[in-house]
């Protein structure tokens, strides 16, 4: 019964934000997603973006009274596979690697906006995310994109504004050579010119004369991509977890002029002052103090907290697409143990909008991309859950596959399974 | 009377050559508990496991048994008093599906020993000859107030081997960590795994089918065994001397285990047509299922479990890593919860090392979705699915579980309301022993933890 009311509610809500021009989020509790307090305001959206924030009164076509509750900016994905994986153990629903490319292998065209993971997440607060590729065979190599979880099949999207690699403990060769790789191949990028890749014909007389990349077979496209990565300060993402490995990579930073991020990092409480004079972001998943492997015995579940104080940029993310908005449940216990409310919030919205070039998203501020999520608690207990999320202005539909199967087994008892709704 | 010692060895001999079940079980339990404390917890806010919620109540802990339960019990110097004004307390949590020991960290092949995948029923290995005393993740879960848990085997087989309750307390060997008198469970698994695994080899199963077809042709050959003891068994001492002993087999042992009812069914099964499949297997071999786990759309068959007494041992929201854990609905755990006029057996498992340490938020999460759905369930009947109700299913309810007077002392306070992602467990007793204390840094430290960052420190020391 209380089902239908709110699924009645919801869809009248829904209906009235798609013929209204105007839209007012009025008493709310604003996280804006960069200063440290919340503030009682109201918040105008106009044509898809914020128009204005203010204490003051201000008339709109659809008002939502949000006394009480929390508003965040949508929620930023950051290490995803949302649009590029369905079911992760069905190859034939998975995009996300490749044979023949490995440095410029981009997901950006494999991307799925009617996957299921999309509403699913989207209900939970998630509005955008960056989603990356498998590792491929290149230590660096594999193109991230960042796409708008909106579900059109005409997407909005940032292609290729990220590239991942990956070191640390391997069964089959040392890491000692996966840095020496890394090194070759910097090099071999540092030494291109743009005019050198004014024809695929000329990038493969370059790849002939480069002992690294003619050993790992690069592709014209593997060259562009690297040449990129050295010359458009492209963000670079490398999963690593060992302190010495993380030390190493500071210095191939240093030494290259990377937009160096690092994902994993679990040993990275002992080399935090490294990280901060680096200005390294990290991406981490606060809720994993797992000593997985030899690389991550520092695993701790004050970690966030540790860095934070140290005033490293942090991320968030977790293993599983399918549920990347349990990044709330990982802040949360990340502020269980010691880390504050706001760097939380920020580690999930507007800090992978800076770190990734993401305009005008990330952040309640006016003139952005109204990308607004209304909780109807705390959002960083699990417990939960959007009254409203705004994609671009436009109030979602929260109907998911999920919530139609609960109340297919939970309603009209009277009608065979199949023949419900 | 007496007995010769001739005698009494002639006796011994007959047993043990003549009626195996007289034998001392092999690898029994030799748990010692901590320290006993004597503890009176005063003014605390409790969720007693068996959904009822007391506030501002006091709690004595003797002689590592609950001793009482009640308003301004007296304070005495006998006891240490805790004052837990503001805080609450649980039993302590139970997780009835782990794999911390048999797949332990850090996750390296050499000690990867959750899955005997040489064949695809493996009835005759238990989980605890796998499981690593040192692994680090024990600790871990102590942290966030688990007492005990239920090691299995993995599902690559369609029947696994026996699973094992333990005390979450680290000891040196796994017989010093088995809960007393708990009882073996057995790991049977449905749908995807068993029928991959095998049938990327060509061999059987290799389909759904295959797997019932393997289920059943296991349980005729644990039937006939179990006759042929049965009638061993009732023959008279003569006859059995005279006649011929049916020869041990460890797999039928285990199976034959399962249809006397002294061996507990724990049944990896994620699809509800495949549940129910496994339901009438049960049924034509007359064993009973005692939990279906991961059970992803248990929702959808949730009448069904609760009129067989069969419990969900569901995850709050996985879903999506396999096609058979697609249709994930939030409300699963309250909906099987709810069954049947509020009859169903709900847990909340995790099959995690993370999720472990975290069984209260994901029931917080069951819960709430379950009040979405439009259920009317209290935080103290889903403190239940963390505590009594995994009790249950790994038959040790009678001794622990929920608060109650005469029951082990195993106990947590949370700084916080434990259904809020904010609650960390502070101080948790096993069997009146203190094991762990988050103020005072009182916590164990496996071997593994010893020296290995810096030599002077433990892992987890700053």
């Amino acid at each position: 019964m209380f089902t239908k009311i709110f699924k009645t509610f919801l869809c009248l809500v829904f209906v009235g934000s798609l013929f209204a021009d105007t839209t007012l989020i009025k008493n709310a509790t604003i996280y804006d997603g960069v200063k440290n307090i919340p503030f009682e305001g109201n918040i105008l959206i106009e044509n898809g973006t914020i128009k204005r924030i203010s204490s003051a009164n201000m008339q709109a076509d659809f008002v939502i009274d949000a006394s009480g509750m929390i508003v965040t900016p949508g929620i930023i994905g950051t290490d995803t596979n949302i649009g590029i994986v369905e079911i992760g153990a069905l190859s034939v629903t998975r995009d996300d690697s490749s044979d023949i490319y490995s440095i410029g292998f981009s997901i950006h065209d494999a991307f799925n906006p009617k996957s299921t993971l999309i509403p699913w997440n989207r209900s939970n607060g998630v509005t955008s995310a960056l989603s990356l590729p498998q590792n491929t065979s290149s230590p660096i190599g594999g193109l991230g994109s960042y796409f708008l979880l909106d579900g059109e099949l005409d997407i909005t999207s940032n292609k290729d504004i990220v590239m991942i690699g990956n070191v640390g403990g391997s069964s089959n060769k040392s890491r000692a050579e996966t840095f020496a790789v890394m090194d070759d191949l910097l090099s071999f990028a540092s030494s291109i010119n743009a005019r050198d890749l004014s024809s695929d014909s000329d990038i493969a007389d370059l790849i002939e004369g480069s002992p690294i990349a003619d050993f790992m077979e690069l592709h014209p496209r593997d060259v562009k991509a690297l040449f990129k990565l050295v010359n458009d300060n492209l963000p670079l993402i490398i999963s690593t977890h060992r302190a010495s490995d993380i030390l190493k990579l500071i210095e191939l930073k240093e030494k290259y002029s990377l937009n160096l991020i690092i994902k994993g990092a679990q040993d990275a409480s002992l080399v935090a002052s490294q990280i901060a004079e680096s200005n390294i972001p990290l991406i981490i998943n606060p809720i994993n103090n797992i000593p997985d492997s030899f690389d991550e015995l520092a695993s701790n579940i004050q970690m966030a907290s540790r860095l934070e104080k140290k005033g490293i940029d942090i991320m968030f993310n977790t293993p599983r697409s399918h549920n990347f908005h349990l990044v709330r449940q990982g802040a949360g216990v990340a502020v269980a143990n010691g880390m504050s409310y706001e760097a939380a919030i920020k580690a999930i919205t507007s800090t992978p909008a800076n770190v990734f070039n993401i305009d005008q998203r990330g952040e309640i501020k006016t003139g952005y991309f109204a990308d607004i999520v209304v909780w109807d608690a705390d959002p960083l207990e699990p417990s939960s859950m959007p009254e409203y999320v705004f994609i671009n202005g436009k109030a979602i539909d929260l109907t998911t596959r999920s919530s139609r199967l609960r109340d297919r087994y939970t309603t009209q008892p009277e009608k065979p399974n199949t023949y419900r709704n | 009377m007496t007995i010769s010692p001739k005698y009494s060895f002639l006796l011994a001999l007959f047993f043990l050559c003549f009626n195996f079940e007289l034998i001392a079980k092999p690898f029994e339990s030799t748990y010692e508990p901590l320290p006993s404390v004597n503890v009176l917890i005063k003014n605390a806010n409790i969720y007693d496991g068996e959904g009822n919620e007391l506030l501002q109540t006091d709690i004595l802990i003797n002689d590592r048994k609950i001793a009482a339960i009640g308003k301004d019990l007296p304070v005495t110097d006998d006891f240490e008093v805790i004052d837990a004004s503001g805080k609450w307390v649980t039993p302590g949590i139970i997780d009835i599906h782990s794999h911390m020991g048999v797949y332990p960290a850090p996750g390296v092949r050499t000690s990867s020993d959750g899955n005997e995948a040489t064949s695809p029923v493996t009835a005759d290995v238990w989980a605890e000859h796998s499981m690593w005393v040192q692994d680090p993740q024990y600790t871990l879960a102590l942290s966030g107030g688990v007492t005990a848990f239920h090691v299995l085997p993995g599902s690559a087989n369609l029947i696994g081997g026996r699973g094992v309750t333990v005390k979450n307390l680290q000891r040196v060997t796994i017989n010093s960590m088995k809960f007393p008198n708990a009882p073996h469970s057995l790991k049977m698994a449905c749908g995807e795994n068993p029928k991959r695994v095998y049938g990327n080899r060509q061999q059987a199963p290799s389909t759904r089918m295959g797997n019932i077809a393997g289920y059943r042709k296991a349980w005729i050959e644990a039937e006939a065994y179990l006759n042929r003891l049965n009638e061993y068994e009732s023959k008279s001492d003569e006859a059995k001397e005279m006649g011929y002993k049916p020869p041990r087999d460890l797999e039928l042992d285990t199976l034959a285990g399962v249809l006397r009812g002294e061996i507990l069914v724990h049944n990896h099964c994620y699809r509800a047509d495949e549940m129910a499949s496994m339901i009438d297997v049960a049924k034509e071999f007359g064993y009973k299922i005692t939990a279906f786990h991961h059970g992803v759309e248990a929702y959808k068959i949730a009448d069904l479990l609760a009129e067989n007494n069969i419990c969900g041992a569901l995850w709050a929201d996985w879903w999506g890593f396999k096609h058979e854990a697609y249709d994930m609905v939030q409300a699963n755990i309250a909906i099987v919860d709810q069954a049947k006029g509020g009859t169903g057996c709900a847990i909340v498992h995790s099959d995690d090392a993370i999720g472990i340490q975290h069984l209260n938020q994901e029931a917080s999460k069951a819960l709430s979705a379950g009040i979405r759905a439009g259920y009317d369930i209290s935080k103290a009947r889903a403190m239940n699915w963390i505590t009594s109700n995994p009790a249950k299913a790994a038959g040790i309810y009678d001794q622990t579980g929920s608060l109650k007077v005469g029951k082990n002392a195993d106990v947590v306070i949370w700084s916080k309301n434990p259904f809020s992602v904010y609650a960390l467990a502070e101080t948790v007793f096993i069997d009146g022993g203190l094991a762990y204390d988050r103020e005072s840094g009182f916590y164990p430290s496996s071997d593994f933890d010893i020296g290995i960052i810096n030599s002077n420190k433990n892992r987890l020391e700053e």
